[in-house]
């Protein structure tokens, strides 16, 4: 369990700085490093265990079905990576104390410190392949808040962006090759993973799988070509830059690869991409880092050419190129972490990083001067400092290796050239800041910084000596226990400075003179580079992105143009593809049932639907006669359902259909005169084409549906409506009681859509078109005399139907619905004939709660069902004898059919009603168009008709059209 | 007789009804509006505990015995659905205590939340598919009157739109209900399932499945299918939006699992293929149709149809763990998509805009909130250990052990440019310093205390569950197991649903 307070006292950690950054920089620096600290002494006490040979491991278990536990183990590999992180780790935090000026939220900078230390810990500590990605993603994340912690400078949020960009897309490329490692090895515990090397190299998806996982240690170390993003990392604040992008998270990528050495790397394959992408990578940084006057550009490209080096020597694979892999990148994260601090402390100290600005520093700062030269030095690889050993380590293994077969010895000669590369950069980077004369004065007067800022320098700087002087004695022991991880057995080697006069210290002279005379060269080189347009990678990436939105700008733009036209036809148009592509496959089109004779009725009847439909559609400009041939059809409909024995469905499509009519006559009062241009030739046959097929397609759909014999639960609603709901009219029954749900659901829709229009026409401000198409005036005769007589006399007349209907609609054709309907007309035909004022006077109150209660006294009903333990809507009937009256059935579904009247009446009023008032006087009325001045000019109408003069609009001319 | 399974629809109708009663009525409706949604919670927890305590529970309207009468069905997915609802409705009505003016609560603003929640528990819990069809109509209908409430342009425009393409869709399913009723003669989903066993040939089965698919593919705002969504939801008042976002979307989903695992399941190779292939183009264009957008809710409005085409890839794998991961993956959904455009208004209404440009600063001076739309926000890209990255890893997962490589990729890539997206959102509207204040702009009113903690409060909670189904996921992974797996055994829906034999008790 020890093992599992190492990540979590770090997860603690990230608390911390959160809650006492109130107190005083001084004490959340301190209280921020405690935690931390402790976690490195567990890491450090693990060792005993370690040399004994154990594995100490923990497991709990997160979503064991998904394979994902919380399991870490502390294998040398992972000690090895854990005290290079907390170790420096605690170093930057003590670093960032002092550069961090006194404004900044420190709080949150250290939160984050914390919070990427705890993934990098997660992921090096990680005995779970899923738990790994989960740390690896977390360091991305906690990357691109530290990059981004200058947020109000434009290239900390771009170089954020694109950090997190690429890392992530890397990301997600190592989580598919995780995927599909977990799926060949059929688990994602590490263990399992690494001892199943033969089953993983033989599965065909294995190159494959090996790219994708490459693919994320590749862009999280920078290699070529995805290493474009570390440099602009480097807005972020040093520490930032240190930690992150030169001792730790680049090196994450480095740690895939060894720790899934075992299981991948046994292959050519391996080889060839790994070793080609380092050193493809060591030489592109080298020679940049030359090029670069920033201090932290050059330290940036010298990072990713290092990494390019490590990468390399893991990619040749043989035992000892993995320890002098490991070695590098221990001596790696001690140069170049000081290098980068240095070069903050530089940069704090002066204001200045390019190295033209900068010179001469080596008086004002003589131990910063120094602390530079020999961490330089290391990182140039010079004998006695731990960068030489690793180094010549690294051309022993070129050297050695069997790779590139006859074209073997490229990879020494390669290595060499990037050795003179280093030297030359190394030199540069000192001589330039330290020795040679300033040309222009520093913005700040530089002097050296305060002690405790330089104490993580000079132990890092410290520690390149003591190393390079003695390797045995400081490095052995964590690299006996490192390899040993990666090789799964021990390696028998021994560090030391002298190795005799041989070969690899052959290359290392002629590195360091050959790169001494690069750097003096240096004018020449870079005159040679500039010929070379130069490609700023930030650039580069923002303009794919931009042609990336541009393009799909177009692309949404062409498809989503904002015209309703075009999304239905690309909708009605899929519609039309799918089904028929799925009528094509179907053998053949009728069933067996026959098809019922013809008769004179029948074919009359489609002939006139068909005609009236055509009509509305080729009358489409002239509205009124559009909207007549459409009432044709609707009651062409009726009389269908009527001649096929269906007499409650024509009653109900009827009334529907008169008030759907007086609804439509309403609205289109209030359109344009004028229609809209008509579409365009092209258009027409776009539609025609898919209104037409579409058209033939339901019809067969429908051919075909209704051929094939069915078996259908009809029977039993007619074999039931009497004994189970107590009504002969099994329309009725089935709505208010079979399916009253359906019904409960559809007036709760219609009285929803009355509130909707009630919401839609309130405060609407319609302009009262001032004549028709044509030019006609309204007829001035507003409340015809004979209309007005008649609606009177009909009301009562009507509303006596209403409740004759609904009363015997449970027996008899008939219903809540049809009532509702019937006693909705007659009252508007009162507002038509009277007018609204008048109307509204002696009806004096509001529609909704009608509408409303409707809805309220169904679903009660529904309810009182409850009461007596029985499911919702269950109903109850009863005979009844009533004196006078006599016997008299009465069910509950008829309280629930109540309901249904009040909602429709309701909604229709509170429909029509509402849209008839706005042609009350007080809206304002438009000036009548310019043709029809010709004609009668009307007085501007007070009060205007609540539908136009019928017997004139209906003959429209067609020289006007 | 389990009440469990009716309350859910009929808590939010009498809400509905109540509030509406009392019109004019400004307190009660909005101690109604937060009762009713909590209660519609509870029930909603209710319902998923015993339904997976007693498995698939069914509830026969009118006690008319399946399949004459219409069955309310609860399985596991129904329940989850409605717990869901439950939330949403419960956070949403919160946070619109906040922020809706009185002038849409003048016009029946909580009304119409109630009984568009009503169709939505509606939908989730029926067993007939005309009876779905029916609350499909509510929520259309009650949405639309959501849309219209504030009057603007803008927001007739969308609303247009919205209601034409959704009315089209009404028009293909009903006419796919009519079909399928010539077809097998019934209309409960269990027994339609049953009949559809024993037709002949099923090249009627094929086409009527692909209409349905259409009709829901709009619902669900799949490719090419989805204009009316990034049309009308940047348009209404943001709780509004978010409402939408989190609930309406998925309804189109949920029917699609339901109905391409019960009733259309003879011929996956068919009707599974043209789902895998819409899904992929689903991801695709909604993604990147989000990358061309620069104003917040657009920008969300568009990843709600790339995260679509995530559901319906685990429902064309069609193996266990797709299906699982389609579910988690619309749990985990309609939590983080309701708190991003909670999060949006937030800033709204902080900065006066939803255009990216204009806002920023926002992480200086309101680092709480900042944290609490990168939560969310990671989520939705899939970041780990948030529930996005589960939903996400398994539907994944799934695609690469059913070698889908193809939309595997995409979905990889779809990821990676929701994080892009999110990241865009972030740099400007938290990091960038805010731009100068031009002098046509209107103040922004200060937030009262009250206010404020009503808009925090849903979004902290949303935030919350996210982190929960992160970090706890265990049981979230168990329910979403149990449920795929009675999504894959339709056999026990069936038998729960017609139970013994047909008779009737009146």
């Amino acid at each position: 369990m020890t093992l599992l307070w190492i990540p979590l006292l770090t997860l603690l950690g990230v608390l911390v700085p959160a809650l006492t950054a109130r107190r005083g920089r001084g004490f959340c620096t301190l209280a921020t490093v405690t935690l931390p600290a402790m976690a490195l002494l567990l890491t450090l006490s693990q060792v005993p265990a370690l040399l004994d040979g154990e594995l100490p491991r923990v497991a709990l278990s997160w979503i064991p079905s998904l394979g994902l536990d919380l399991a870490f183990r502390m294998d040398g590999l992972s000690l090895m990576f854990a005290t290079l992180i907390l170790g420096i780790g605690l170093l930057i935090i003590l670093y960032a104390h002092f550069y961090l000026s006194a404004g900044e939220p420190y709080g949150r900078f250290y939160a984050y410190l914390v919070l990427f230390m705890l993934s990098m810990l997660g992921i090096v500590m990680a005995d779970n392949l899923l738990l790994l990605w989960i740390f690896w993603e977390l360091t991305s994340l906690s990357s691109f808040l530290l990059i981004g912690y200058w947020s109000h400078w434009t290239d900390a949020r771009k170089g954020a962006r694109m950090a997190m960009t690429v890392t992530g897309a890397g990301g997600l490329a190592l989580l598919a090759g995780f995927l599909l490692l977990g799926d060949m090895v059929g688990s994602f515990d590490l263990g399992v993973v690494l001892s199943s090397a033969d089953v993983i190299l033989a599965d065909p998806r294995y190159p494959v799988m090996l790219v994708l996982v490459l693919l994320g240690a590749f862009t999280k170390s920078a290699q070529f070509p995805f290493h474009f993003w570390l440099p602009h990392a480097m807005a972020a604040p040093t520490p930032v830059s240190a930690y992150l992008h030169s001792a730790t998270m680049v090196k994450a990528g480095i740690f895939l690869m060894a720790r899934l050495h075992p299981a991948l790397g046994d292959s050519e394959l391996w080889g060839w991409l790994v070793t080609l992408t380092g050193m493809t990578t060591f030489l592109y940084g080298a020679w940049f880092a030359l090029l670069k006057t920033d201090l932290k550009a050059i330290l940036a490209f010298s990072t990713v050419s290092h990494l390019g080096l490590v990468t390399a020597l893991l990619g040749i694979g043989s035992p000892m190129a993995i320890l002098a892999a490991l070695f590098h990148i221990l001596n790696h994260a001690t140069f170049k972490g000081a290098l980068f601090m240095s070069a903050g402390i530089i940069d704090h100290e002066t204001g200045a990083r390019e190295l033209g600005k900068l010179g001469g520093l080596r008086r004002a700062m003589p131990i910063t001067a120094l602390l530079t030269t020999i961490t330089a030095a290391s990182m140039a690889g010079v004998p006695l400092l731990n960068g030489f050993l690793s180094k010549e380590m690294f051309f022993t293994e070129t050297l050695d290796t069997a790779l590139l077969g006859g074209l073997g010895w490229l990879l020494p000669v390669l290595a060499t050239l990037g050795g003179i590369l280093s030297v030359a950069y190394s030199l540069r980077l000192v001589h330039g800041v330290f020795f040679k004369p300033a040309k222009e004065v520093p913005p700040k007067s530089p002097h050296e910084p305060p002690r405790l800022m330089r104490a993580p320098v000079e132990l890092l700087a410290t520690l390149c000596v003591a190393v390079g002087l003695f390797p045995a004695a400081l490095a052995t022991g964590i690299l006996d226990l490192a390899t040993r991880a990666v090789l799964r057995e021990p390696l028998d080697f021994h560090l030391a400075i002298w190795h005799g006069v041989n070969l690899p210290l052959v290359m290392s002279l002629a590195a360091l003179a050959a790169g001494i005379t690069a750097y003096g060269l240096h004018s020449n080189i870079r005159h040679f580079a500039r010929q070379f347009a130069p490609i700023d990678a930030r650039l580069v990436f923002e303009g794919t992105i931009q042609s990336l939105v541009a393009r799909t700008q177009t692309l949404t733009h062409r498809l989503e143009n904002g015209s309703l036209q075009r999304y239905m036809s690309l909708l009605l148009g899929t519609a039309l593809l799918l089904a028929t592509l799925g009528l094509v496959e179907l053998p053949e089109l009728a069933g067996d049932k026959p098809t019922q004779p013809l008769d004179a009725m029948l074919v009359l009847g489609s002939a006139l639907m068909i005609f009236a439909a055509l009509g509305t559609a080729i009358t489409h400009r002239y509205r009124l006669i559009s909207l007549l041939m459409l009432s044709v059809v609707g009651l062409v409909v009726s009389l269908t359902f009527a001649r096929f024995s269906a007499p409650d469905l024509a009653l109900t499509q009827l009334s529907v259909e008169v008030v759907t009519m007086i609804l439509l006559m309403l609205a289109l009062f209030f359109l344009p005169q004028k229609t809209p241009q008509e579409s365009s030739a092209s258009r027409i046959i776009r539609d025609l084409v898919l209104a037409g097929t579409l058209g033939m397609v339901v019809a067969s759909l429908n051919y075909a549906v209704l051929t094939r014999e069915i078996d259908s639960i009809a029977g039993f609603f007619i074999a039931n409506s009497v004994p189970g709901g107590g009504g002969h009219n099994v329309v009725n029954v089935i709505l208010v009681d079979f399916r009253g749900f359906d019904t409960l659901g559809e007036i709760t829709v219609l009285a929803l859509a009355g509130l909707a229009i009630f919401k839609l026409l309130n405060r609407l401000r319609l302009f009262m078109p001032h004549s028709d198409g044509e030019g006609r005036v309204w007829s001035p005769d507003r409340y015809p005399m004979i209309l007005t007589t008649v609606s009177q006399a009909l009301l009562p007349l009507a509303l006596l139907v209403a409740a004759f209907i609904f009363l015997r609609g449970h027996n008899m054709p008939g219903g809540g619905f049809i009532a509702g309907l019937v006693t909705a007309v007659a009252l508007i035909l009162v507002y038509m004939a009277r007018g609204v004022e008048w109307t509204q006077n002696r009806l004096d109150f509001p529609y909704q709660p009608v509408a409303i209660g409707g809805v309220a006294v169904a679903t009660l009903t529904g309810l009182g069902s409850w009461l007596f333990g029985r499911p919702f809507l269950t109903s109850a009937f009863g005979h009844f004898h009533i004196p006078l009256v006599g016997d008299i059935e009465l069910a509950t579904a008829m309280l629930f059919d109540l309901g249904v009247y009040l909602a429709v009446v309701g909604a229709t009023l509170m429909i029509l009603a509402n849209l008839g008032k706005l042609t009350t006087p007080h809206r304002p009325t438009k000036e009548a168009p310019a043709v029809s001045r010709k004609e009668t000019p009307a007085p501007p109408s007070e009060e205007a008709p609540l539908i136009l003069d019928t017997e004139k609009s209906q003959r429209p001319s067609k020289e006007k059209a | 007789m389990s009440t469990e399974v009716a309350l859910p629809i009929l808590i939010p109708l009498l809400s509905g009804v109540v509030s509406l009663l009392f019109w004019r009525q400004r307190l009660v409706q909005r101690f109604v509006a937060v009762a009713g949604t909590g209660s519609l919670l509870v029930s909603g927890l209710w319902l998923l505990s015993s339904v997976s305590e007693h498995g698939i529970l069914v509830m026969q309207m009118g006690n008319w015995q399946a399949p004459f009468g219409i069955s309310l069905v609860a399985d596991l997915l129904g329940a989850i659905m409605v717990v869901m609802t439950g939330i949403i409705g419960f956070a949403v009505a919160l946070y619109s205590l906040a922020t809706t003016g009185r002038g849409h609560e003048a016009f029946g603003y909580f009304p119409l939340m109630h009984l568009l929640l009503a169709g939505v528990a509606g939908a989730f819990l029926t067993g007939d598919i005309f009876n779905l069809y029916v609350w499909f109509e509510v929520m259309l209908v009650a949405s639309f009157a959501l849309l219209i409430l504030g009057g603007e342009k803008a927001q007739m425009e969308g609303a247009i739109k919205y209601v034409t393409l959704n009315l089209l869709s009404s028009v293909i399913f009903l006419s796919a209900v009519g079909l399928l009723y010539g077809l097998v003669g019934t209309l409960n989903m269990a027994d339609i399932a049953q009949r559809l066993g024993q037709v002949e040939g099923n090249g009627m089965v094929d086409v009527l499945a692909v209409m349905f698919m259409v009709a829901f593919g709009i619902k669900a705002a799949a490719f090419p299918l989805f204009f009316w969504l990034p049309a009308s939801y940047h348009t209404p008042p943001v709780a509004v939006s978010a409402l939408f976002a989190g609930l309406l979307t998925k309804v189109g989903v949920y029917a699609l699992f339901r109905v391409f695992t019960l009733i259309f399941n003879q011929n996956p190779d068919y009707t599974h293929e043209i789902l895998l292939w819409g899904a992929g183009v689903t991801m695709l264009s909604g993604v990147l149709g989000a990358t061309a957008q620069f104003e917040f809710r657009r920008i969300l409005s568009f990843h709600i149809v790339s995260q679509i085409g995530y559901m319906i890839l685990g429902l064309a794998l069609f193996t266990p763990l797709a299906i699982i991961g389609g579910v988690f993956y619309i749990v985990h959904h309609i939590i983080v998509k309701t708190n991003l455009f909670l999060v949006s208004g937030f800033v709204n209404r902080l900065c006066g805009s939803y255009e990216l440009k204009r806002l920023g600063g926002l992480y200086r001076s309101h680092p709480w909130l900042a944290v609490l739309f990168l939560i969310p926000a990671l989520s939705l890209a899939g970041v780990p250990p948030l529930s996005g990255f589960f939903a996400k890893f398994i539907v994944i997962r799934a695609g690469i052990e059913t070698e889908a490589y193809g939309v595997t990729f995409i979905a990889l890539l779809v990821g990676l440019l929701t994080l892009y997206s999110m990241i865009k959102i972030w740099a400007e509207v938290f990091w960038k310093a805010p731009p100068e204040t031009r002098k046509d702009e209107p103040e922004v009113a200060p937030i009262g205390q009250r206010e404020l903690w009503q808009m925090y409060l849903p979004i902290v909670g949303l935030a919350l569950c996210t982190l929960f189904i992160g970090l706890y996921g265990q049981p979230i992974y168990a329910l979403a197991e149990a449920s795929a797996e009675q999504l894959l055994d339709p056999t026990r829906y069936i038998e729960a649903v017609m139970g013994r034999s047909t008779g009737v008790t009146p």
